[in-house]
């Protein structure tokens, strides 16, 4: 009995030191007992959720990527892209379903051009992305004139802004069965056991006859279909299209994939290390306008917080490195 | 024996002068106007902050890494000049900013040193957030307002002259360009250290087995990019007369695409400053060509993104 205790205590242990995103996150929910603002109320806490659920749903996307080895920054441009779309089928009379279905399969579409430049030709990943995310950019702003644009129907507004119960955010509860369906998809399926032994080694996954080509390109593709998704819904809160948001997303969310552990080298990492680590960051600033700090402060915070945890993951690895 | 021709290879290789020549032909029997001494002087100062930046940057990934970083940068740069320029004259504000840039491109190097991160995916992440800190800090420093130049009572002829003065045909800022081209070039082809440079980005494991300083290479072309970047702060912010917090924002991509597009490989260790001018060029040159032509800022974009990725595309296959 006591031995299983102390092998359970030293688990967990590792499990910790291992997860420097969830000390983080214990480090700040612990910090903010000590201030007096409505950081710990129920209404505060469901809004974290509710702010984070569209970076979060792109995360669980990236994810993917980030699994078989690649990663994808042009997620910020098809967000933009998904809303922009879908809110101008509608103001042209299209059905919403119909209108939020074709905006989705425009993100599909990106992804898998993403997966046929990185996997098929064998390009750079994020190098290629982050060119495929400034031409959607442009595309954005060509198809809005570089204005915003709202929906003229009020049902579209509903399916991001409702609550469950009067209580739990709508965007809360798509962005848990998202990720309980990536989830499943990693944990129980062949599909997911292939995508992490080919992005642990790509051509020992050739050699053992899994299809490496088309796994790691559906990773691709689903990931511009999440990243769709989050921009409908993003486009649906707001009742506004526009080709400025997501500047920051992409590099924002694929940071937040690494803080929780994912790493870039590929094959280790998983949805809830994801969701952990795109939490510290949405955590961070959540605690920051809480406590009052100026906007530019929080900038600087932000970025100390992601140089630090990305240095402390690339040092781990170098120890590793040399211990080996 | 020599080699047989192929105009296969040739195309791979030169394909941005075939670019370029091509762009200029078909601009000048669409819009003639193109040919006319204005718009080649307009084109000599549109040459201007970019180059600087790409320069800097080209060293960078030929390193086999990457700085996005220099938005930040820029933007810190130009505001801490700018604000010098009165209390510590023009000539002291001018070290001070230069000297500025080329410490935090340092910090980037000791930050990335320290971490042993040595992929190119570990700067990029890393750098990002540098950047958003840099940019922070520009924007902490002036309270998010934008510097006038004409609102400063110091003298400021140096960076008028940086910023609309002219030599001969030649405007000053594309005198300083060339200078530091050469000088560039000959720290790259012929010194050490800057031939550390290439076989650190060809592969890093065999250059630092084989006794290649590494560690000083990373440095060193930090140091260079952020010193780059600092004198492309300046020729922007002399030619605009104003200074932003955001100014840099953009520029990073851009370089990114102009070295690129020039031939330098992302994989690291072949590549020069001089392709990176025919990527400067083809970049600048496009822009005014299409805005004669009368193309859509918007779609400009788009384009530049396509050429972006069709270069990779291209720089990819001729690896293969």
């Amino acid at each position: 009995m006591q031995t299983t205790f102390a092998a359970f205590g030293k688990r967990s242990l590792r499990a910790v030191t291992k997860q420097k995103a969830v000390i983080a996150i214990l480090a700040m929910l612990i910090l903010m007992l000590f201030f007096k603002t409505n950081f710990y109320t129920s209404y505060n806490l469901l809004n974290v959720l509710k702010d984070a659920a569209v970076n979060e749903i792109i995360a669980f996307g990236v994810t993917l990527t980030v699994i078989a080895a690649g990663c994808d920054l042009s997620v910020g441009g098809v967000m933009c892209l998904s809303g922009i779309v879908s809110i101008k089928l509608i103001n042209g009379g299209m059905d919403i379903w119909l209108a939020v279905i074709i905006a989705v399969l425009c993100g599909a579409l990106v992804g898998f051009i993403n997966g046929f430049l990185v996997v098929q030709q064998k390009t750079e990943a994020f190098i290629i992305t982050l060119g495929i995310g400034m031409l959607i950019k442009g595309v954005n702003q060509q198809l809005t004139d570089a204005h915003p644009v709202s929906c003229t129907n009020m049902e579209y507004m509903k399916i991001a802004n409702g609550k469950i119960g009067g209580v739990v955010p709508n965007l809360a509860l798509y962005m848990i069965v998202i990720g309980l369906l990536v989830y499943a998809l990693l944990r129980f399926t062949s599909y997911g056991r292939n995508l992490y032994a080919l992005g642990g080694d790509y051509d020992v996954a050739k050699y053992s006859g899994i299809n490496v080509v088309a796994t790691k390109w559906t990773a691709f593709v689903l990931s511009g279909t999440m990243a769709a998704v989050a921009g409908v819904l993003l486009s649906s809160k707001l009742n506004t299209g526009s080709s400025i948001y997501g500047d920051d997303t992409a590099l924002m969310v694929n940071c937040g994939v690494v803080v929780g552990g994912t790493s870039f080298a590929g094959g280790v990492g998983g949805i809830l290390q994801s969701f952990i680590g795109l939490m510290v960051l949405q955590l961070l600033g959540n605690c920051m306008n809480m406590l009052g700090i100026a906007p530019y402060i929080q900038q600087v915070c932000q970025g100390v917080v992601i140089v630090a945890i990305i240095w402390l993951d690339c040092y781990g690895r170098k120890r590793k490195r040399e211990d080996v | 024996m020599t080699k047989r021709f192929s105009l296969k290879n040739f195309l791979l290789n030169y394909l941005v002068l075939v670019a370029i020549v091509l762009l200029v032909i078909i601009t000048i029997m669409v819009e003639p106007k193109f040919l006319s001494g204005e718009n080649l002087t307009n084109i000599m100062r549109q040459f201007g902050p970019l180059s600087f930046v790409s320069l800097g940057m080209t060293f960078v990934i030929i390193g086999g890494f990457i700085d996005l970083s220099v938005a930040g940068i820029i933007s810190l740069v130009a505001v801490v000049t700018v604000s010098l320029i009165d209390p510590l004259g023009q000539v002291q504000a001018l070290i001070i900013g230069v000297a500025l840039g080329a410490f935090l491109g340092f910090l980037n190097s000791m930050v990335l040193i320290s971490a042993g991160a040595l992929t190119q995916a570990e700067a990029l992440f890393i750098t990002f957030g540098m950047s958003a800190v840099y940019s922070a800090i520009a924007l902490i420093y002036t309270d998010g307002a934008t510097q006038h130049m004409s609102w400063l009572t110091g003298n400021q002829s140096i960076f008028d002259a940086i910023g609309s003065g002219t030599v001969g045909i030649l405007s000053v800022s594309f005198l300083i360009f060339l200078v530091s081209l050469g000088a560039l070039w000959i720290f790259h082809n012929k010194t050490y250290n800057g031939r550390a440079i290439s076989y650190t980005g060809g592969n890093k494991v065999a250059a630092e087995l084989s006794g290649i300083p590494i560690k000083r290479s990373v440095v060193l072309i930090y140091t260079i990019c952020g010193l780059m970047a600092a004198i492309g702060a300046v020729v922007l912010f002399s030619r605009i007369t104003t200074a932003a917090p955001i100014i840099g924002k953009g520029y990073e991509t851009n370089a990114i695409l102009s070295v690129v597009v020039g031939g330098t490989t992302l994989k690291g260790g072949k590549g020069s400053v001089l392709r990176t001018v025919l990527g400067v060029l083809l970049i600048t040159l496009m822009s005014n060509c299409m805005n004669l032509l009368g193309v859509s800022p918007y779609m400009q974009i788009v384009l530049k993104g396509s050429i972006l990725v069709v270069a990779i595309w291209l720089d990819n296959r001729k690896e293969q």
